[in-house]
């Protein structure tokens, strides 16, 4: 539930989410990898069994506020999620057949089932949402007129990048916008392609789209990119599955010209060039001065790029919009300059990721339930906080699972290649079963526990320091920040990562401890004889409605 | 009737007076006369004053076991004249200094008594009194080689090789001899009807104690470090190695030694460094007696469970403390076999010549390496202290030391995983590796028994119990690798008789006994523990075996008894320790009058 | 002690040595003493200064007797082979390594118990020989594993947890080992490794017998106030008289030092080791004097510590035994037997 409680959409997300937590993973902090967090969230979603009582109630009696939601996309979806259970009146408009957005429309059925899909959607809307779906929305003007206390828009970023360069409007009828040919596959008005297929592009939706071809017949398929391999936008994962389908990516190739024969595409001239770090150590593109390179394409998948687009909202009804055609909004509440109307998801800050768009739905909605109580937005948002308390039980006995498990990050079973190439609909990626996820999850570094540190007990024998693994415990004269990290066993230099230091001891020296590569194993407090170090876990509390206030007992 | 090459001299003398070269000088004349004999000397745990005696045995027959009673008595000791007197057999002879008479209760009418005013005579030749007192020793050999009708060339000739590089003292020497052998020309009906004369008895044997013997072969086997704290009686072994060492162990280029010798602080540090030298692949050993294996026992134990090969030379002497230390027994067995606690025994091996002296100090090194364990030898003093004849030393100079299973750096490459106490041949015996031979494999710690086939430790009784069982296999293994024992069956008969060590020397003399006596009899001679199979064969298929032990509590049986289940009855024991060695009288007369008490029909007919 | 494993993770930033290695590839499994004492430390200072020597971790062996201190050589180096032998008797299983292969470096590991008590016959006999080691003994004045009796080290009138008194003079080691004529003799503190770790690096490089006495508090039985060997007691008491510092002949000299006397003693592989004066008239060169000082201090209570005696021209065993520059334990039977042909001579001297 603390799945579905935050992300929304576990089973989704454990599939398809771009990750920006992984990198963040402290384990990268001692290893290269780290731990399969996305994937591991499937596991749970996998594994979840019956979770309807569990469920949030839905009041019968609605508190009187309708909330309109433009959009049946993520970020809408999550909007409705935390709202319902409060006993609003939800409405939501989209010009699909179905919620879910570009879930729904852009991601491949080989990437996410629509089995999932549809469970994850179907569990907000039967909260008892008011689908208005097939429903184009071409006025925002009309919209407010319907007279909702509160709108939010979460319309996405639906427009493909096109690519403006000679031939282009000669040869329209092989070349397609990526997000838009996805989703005619998704709702099989295409269920082949033919030829040679060159996908321009290096981003996820250039994945998919050489992934989706791979599987609809295509002679062959090719992805080229504009930029380099490394600073490609797609996922590394992205990347390693398409390649590991037989689909070469070839990098630094800007497209100069479609190249045709009377409106039949014959390929693609593309020029060459290296990237070069100039003197701030910036890489930029030079050319090499290579001769330009034809490649043949029957047909040309476009996916270098979305943008926001809702022409829809008439620019006179008070909902201001910047120099990049992004609407003007309050970074924390999502309130736009129309003080009844919220937007999120890619809508809001232009295309992101569906995690994203979930976080700042549920901050939306914290603030609709604000305004439709008549509270300030702002002021009266929730805090977040952080509570703390031992884990320590007994000797050597902790209260979780203190010691650093040195398995290598683990893969994800996936099914035979054949049997995945073969039918769009058989999702490639089998998911961890639950030894693996179990074993997967021992990787992690227990964030949650901290260090603490209790001058008063510590006898200074120097347990601590030898124990570390990570050689990040010192004792040393204090000294200014710059000249105490530079002293320290090991200097500490992510100078992000503030250091943990000590009130004076016996000796007048001070600990001090390098936070940035402890690996939470305990065994500085596990090896004290004091018990000058502790163990500690900690509950961070970000706020959301979904989730009800613990009491705080230090700020965060 | 004159009898030839078969008698036993017996020279009393005062302790420190310089007999002793003297003495040596006389025995070792007789051997290059090609007669068989042996030498015993009995000194008190003394440097000066107290009495000493030195015996001779000669026997053309090579019956050289020691024999009570002398034939020949020179008494240059007044102070045991009364004792020595009476020691003498009716019709010996008895030599002494006749410059004081002697005392009129002394005298005995069925002995010869042959008094020389020796320290009369040197008054006049030396007027130092120190060397009055030292050629009196050799003025009764110039009267004795007269009285035997010796080789004068021969003993003449001792004195120039005994005093090589000091030749001034070869004159006098000389002169002494000429003195002694002049007054009994002069004055004396000579020779004896006990004479000597030229032998082919000895062939290529040679003439030597079991302790130089032992340094020797520490030597050949390739010990490199011995540590040792003194003790009689196996200090001298030590000394041998260290003399034979430093003539043939000094690389002739740099003049460093090849060896390393420490007297240690006591028998703990000895045989500490000893299991130190051991782990590290160095062959080692210590010489000690029954008092130092007391000592080393906790170590002992240790090398056991550790598994780590260490060499004991035991010259085994009456215990403890003071008494008679300076006298030999075969009383250690017990001690050494199962010294230490826990359940431990050890490899002995029980050489009888100095020739099996030098082979089993060799051959020690290959055993306690191959097993990985201490191998202790036990000589005794009769053997480690008293020249005997012996078959000459022989080395082959193909054969290579077996350091047994020790992995190298390219072994280690070759394995997946070292474990220490892993059984890969199923003999009982692990692979080592040596400290510091490979950057990343092999290291193991070593201790007692907390550890489990890889050396990691633990206490767990399942590891524990393997580890013992395969200890045990092991010493089965060892059973199979010991020395034989030399069996006798010759005899067919249904007694046997089982002895070891140096009851060996009195042994054919007793045999010839028996034979006299109408018994006939199947020998064993053990020379090793643990026992193999040979040896309880043996005891199975006869209805009654004799062990002869030089010790009271039958050490030997007990390990027969308690190794062997087999019924003490079935072993009756023939136990001498007086302290001197035994005799082939004490074993025929023993076993004689158990077949008369018996009045056992197996007695064959008296021929 | 924890059944945790140290986890072989490792900071990337790790300072690594000639050999690539850092002072992680030194250390051994977890310790099972009690957590806190000193001996640990003692340990993690071994480790630091063989890394910090850039010698091969495989290249030692470590030997101890019994007790807590005999239980470390298990905690550190575990490449190299380790010997735990018997109680008071290391010195002779540590003689018998030297002698063996001369080429190992050789740490000892004692306590006062094994080497004040039932084994201060062989500690003073190995003072005596000269085996070129590094000896050091885990010093906290009681018998951890026998639960709290007081050792031969404890001072007198020192108390224990119970407040009983120990009635008996101590043994000063120090002492024992600068009488006896060892040619380096220092004493430490397991809490401060910036004073430890260069000693036992200096110890490891000198050649012949190099004594540490580090006062190593147990937290279990010796910690308390009353006693004279707790962290609280020591820190009040420290009074340092040489830092060593150990200068390879590679490396630069960079290290700073307070103001104060320094003197520099050439080691035989070219490697200077600076010795830093903190008491100006003390001279660790002059044996007679560091002793007339160390007893001094002690008379009023304070507990001497550093770098007390160093005898640079000194010796060891092997030299003194003129050995084979070659380890005994690789020669073999072309130099050891002297064969059949010496035999023949060998038995005509016998007849």
């Amino acid at each position: 539930m603390l799945n579905w409680d935050s992300n929304v959409f576990p089973g989704i997300l454990g599939r398809t989410c771009d990750r920006p937590c992984e990198p963040a993973c402290r384990r990268v902090r001692a290893e290269d990898t780290p731990v399969a967090i996305c994937r591991l969230k499937r596991v749970a979603a996998d594994y979840k069994g019956d979770i309807q009582r569990y469920l949030p109630t839905i009041p019968s009696t609605k508190n009187g506020k309708r909330v309109a939601l433009l959009g049946a996309g993520p970020a809408s979806l999550a909007v409705a999620r935390d709202l319902m259970p409060l006993g609003y009146e939800v409405h939501i408009f989209d010009r699909g057949v179905a919620g879910g957005g570009m879930m729904r429309s852009q991601i491949p059925a080989f990437r996410l089932p629509e089995k999932v899909l549809n469970e994850e959607v179907d569990l907000v809307l039967d909260m008892g949402v008011e689908c208005h779906f097939d429903y184009e929305i071409d006025s925002m003007k009309n919209m407010l007129s319907q007279q909702f206390d509160a709108y939010f828009i979460g319309t996405g970023a639906p427009r493909g990048r096109d690519l403006d360069i000679p031939g282009r409007n000669e040869c329209s009828e092989h070349i397609s916008i990526g997000i838009d040919w996805l989703s005619s596959v998704a709702f099989e008005h295409v269920d082949s392609i033919k030829g040679k297929v060159i996908v321009l592009g290096g981003g996820n939706t250039a994945m998919d789209c050489c992934r989706t071809s791979r599987r609809l017949g295509a002679e062959s398929v090719h992805v080229v990119v504009r930029s380099g391999f490394e600073v490609m936008k797609a996922s590394d994962w992205e990347k390693e599955d398409a390649m590991a389908e037989g689909i070469p990516i070839t990098n630094n190739r800007p497209p100069l010209e479609f190249v045709h024969e009377n409106g039949k595409l014959k390929g693609i001239l593309f020029q060459c060039i290296e990237q070069v770090e100039d003197e701030n150590g910036r890489l930029k593109s030079v050319p090499t001065g290579e001769p330009d390179v034809f490649m043949e394409a029957d047909h040309v998948l476009l996916a270098i790029g979305q943008e926001n687009y809702c022409p829809w909202i008439e620019r006179d009804l008070g909902i201001a919009f910047d120099k990049w055609d992004c609407p003007e909004l309050h970074e924390e509440t999502l309130q736009s300059t129309l003080d009844n109307v919220f937007f999120g998801g890619d809508s809001a800050f232009g295309p992101e990721n569906i995690i994203q768009a979930s976080a700042l739905a549920h901050k939306a909605a914290i603030s609709i339930d604000l305004f439709c109580r008549g509270k300030d937005v702002l002021k009266d948002r929730p805090v977040a906080g952080l509570r703390l308390s031992s884990t320590k039980m007994g000797m050597h006995e902790w209260s979780y699972d203190s010691n650093y498990d040195e398995s290598v990050r683990h893969a994800v079973p996936q099914v035979d290649s054949g049997l995945a190439l073969r039918d769009i609909k058989v999702e490639v990626e089998l998911g961890f079963d639950e030894k693996l996820g179990l074993e997967e999850a021992q990787r992690c570094l227990n964030c949650d526990v901290q260090t603490v540190f209790t001058e008063q007990l510590c006898i200074e024998c120097d347990a601590c320091v030898d124990i570390c693994p990570m050689d990040c415990i010192t004792f040393t004269p204090n000294a200014e920040e710059t000249e105490l990290r530079a002293s320290l066993k090991i200097p500490a230099e992510n100078i992000e990562q503030a250091l943990y230091v000590s009130e004076a001891l016996k000796t007048d020296r001070v600990m001090v401890k390098d936070e940035d590569v402890c690996l939470h194993c305990g065994l500085c407090a596990e090896r004290c004889p004091t018990n000058a170090w502790d163990m500690q876990t900690s509950v961070i509390q970000v706020p959301s409605l979904a989730v009800p206030s613990l009491p705080l007992t230090e700020e965060g | 009737m004159i009898k030839y090459n078969d008698f036993v001299i017996r020279f009393a003398n005062v302790n420190g007076s310089g007999s002793a070269s003297a003495n040596n000088m006389f025995a070792k004349a007789l051997f290059r006369m090609g007669i068989p004999l042996a030498i015993r000397n009995l000194f008190p745990s003394n440097i000066q004053g107290l009495p000493t005696w030195f015996e001779v045995r000669v026997s053309e027959a090579g019956f050289v076991g020691r024999r009570e009673g002398a034939d020949i008595m020179v008494a240059m000791n007044a102070e045991t004249y009364a004792e020595d007197i009476e020691s003498i057999l009716p019709g010996g002879y008895l030599l002494y200094d006749a410059s004081k008479p002697l005392a009129k209760e002394l005298h005995r009418s069925d002995i010869t008594e042959i008094g020389i005013p020796i320290a009369a005579m040197l008054l006049d030749e030396f007027s130092d009194p120190k060397q009055r007192s030292l050629f009196k020793n050799v003025v009764y050999l110039g009267v004795l080689s007269k009285l035997l009708n010796m080789d004068f060339e021969v003993l003449s000739d001792m004195v120039h090789v005994s005093y090589r590089g000091k030749d001034q003292l070869i004159r006098p020497n000389i002169a002494a001899l000429e003195i002694g052998r002049k007054y009994a020309s002069d004055n004396l009906t000579s020779p004896l009807p006990l004479q000597v004369r030229h032998s082919d008895a000895v062939g290529d044997r040679i003439l030597v104690d079991g302790n130089t013997a032992s340094g020797l072969g520490f030597v050949y086997g390739g010990a490199t470090v011995c540590a040792w704290y003194p003790i009689t009686p196996s200090t001298s072994a030590v000394e041998a190695f260290e003399s034979y060492a430093n003539s043939m162990r000094i690389d002739k280029q740099t003049g460093r030694k090849n060896f390393a010798i420490i007297q240690a602080e006591d028998e703990l540090a000895s045989i500490g460094m000893v299991i130190g030298s051991g782990w590290n692949g160095a062959r080692s050993f210590t010489a000690t007696s029954g008092p130092g294996i007391s000592l080393m026992s906790e170590f002992l134990g240790l090398a056991y469970f550790a598994e780590i090969p260490a060499v004991i030379l035991d010259v085994q002497r009456t215990g403890p403390s003071t008494g008679m230390p300076t006298r030999t027994q075969q009383s250690d067995l017990l001690a050494a076999a199962y010294a230490s606690h826990g359940d431990t025994k050890h490899v002995l091996l029980i050489p009888s010549t100095p020739v099996e002296c030098f082979e089993f100090s060799a051959e020690s090194l290959d055993l306690a390496d191959r097993l990985q364990t201490p191998v202790l030898i036990m000589s005794d003093l009769e053997l480690g202290m008293n020249e005997s004849i012996s078959e000459p030393f022989t080395w082959d100079d193909e054969s290579k030391y077996d350091r047994g299973k020790v992995l190298d750096k390219a072994g280690l490459d070759d394995i997946e995983r070292f474990g220490r106490y892993l059984d890969p041949d199923g003999d009982g015996i692990g692979t080592r590796t040596l400290p510091g031979t490979h950057p990343s494999k092999g290291a193991f710690f070593t201790r007692g028994t907390s550890r489990d086939s890889y050396a990691a430790y633990t206490e767990d009784p399942e590891h524990y119990v393997a580890n013992m069982q395969r200890l045990e296999l092991k010493w089965k293994t060892a059973a199979g690798l010991v020395p034989a024992p030399e069996i006798d069956t010759r005899a067919n008969g249904e007694y046997g008789l089982i002895y070891y060590g140096t009851s060996a020397l009195p042994m054919p003399e007793a045999i010839q006994h028996l034979k006299d006596a109408g018994i006939e009899i199947d020998l064993m001679r053990i020379r090793a523990f643990p026992f193999s199979e040979v040896v309880f064969d043996f005891v199975e298929s006869h209805t009654q075996v004799f062990i002869v032990e030089q010790n009271r509590d039958a050490q030997l049986k007990t390990l027969l008894v308690t190794e062997g289940s087999i019924n003490p009855a079935k072993l009756p024991s023939i136990l001498y320790y007086g302290g001197l060695s035994i005799t082939a009288e004490f074993i025929s007369s023993e076993l004689i009058s158990f077949f008369e008490k018996t009045a056992s029909p197996r007695i064959s007919e008296v021929k | 002690m924890t059944f945790l494993a140290k986890p072989s993770v490792r900071h990337r930033k790790l300072k690594l040595n000639e050999l690539g290695l850092s002072h992680r590839d030194y250390e051994g499994p977890v310790s099972t003493l009690c957590a806190g004492c000193g001996h640990d430390s003692v340990s993690a200072a071994i480790t630091t200064a063989c890394a910090e020597l850039s010698l091969p971790p495989h290249r030692f062996a470590k030997i101890s007797g019994i007790g807590c201190s005999s239980k470390t050589p298990s905690y550190f180096l575990d490449k190299s082979h380790g010997f735990n032998s018997v109680h008071g008797r290391m010195p002779s299983v540590a003689t018998g390594t030297s002698l063996a292969n001369r080429d190992l470096h050789l740490i000892g590991v004692s306590g006062d118990g094994d080497s004040a008590s039932i084994g201060l016959g062989q500690f003073a006999h190995i003072v005596r020989r000269r085996i070129n080691m590094l000896y050091i003994v885990d010093n906290n004045g009681t018998y951890g594993l026998t639960k709290g009796q007081f050792s031969a080290t404890n001072d007198q009138g020192s108390t224990n947890k119970r407040g009983v008194p120990n009635l008996y003079a101590s043994i000063d080691l120090v002492s024992v080992a600068m009488q006896l004529g060892a040619t380096f003799v220092a004493r430490s503190f397991s809490g401060d490794k910036s004073q430890l770790v260069p000693l036992i690096k200096a110890g490891l490089k000198h050649p012949g017998f190099a004594f540490i006495d580090v006062i190593s508090p147990c937290v279990a039985f010796n910690n308390h106030e009353g006693s004279t060997k707790s962290y609280n007691y020591v820190r009040d008491h420290d009074s340092q008289v040489v830092n060593a510092d150990l200068v390879l002949p590679q490396a630069e000299i960079t290290t700073n030092y307070a103001p104060g006397e320094q003197e520099n003693v050439t080691m035989p592989d070219g490697s200077i080791l600076r010795l830093s004066k903190l008491a100006s008239e003390y001279d660790p060169r002059d044996r007679l004097a560091a002793l007339n000082y160390v007893q001094s201090k002690a008379e009023v209570g304070e507990i001497v510590t550093g770098l007390l005696y160093i005898d640079p021209d000194s010796s060891d065993c092997h030299t003194i035994m003129n050995t084979t520059e070659q380890a005994l334990n690789e020669l073999d039977e072309s130099v050891l037997c002297p064969g059949e042909a010496s035999l023949a001579e060998i038995n005509a001297s016998f007849r």
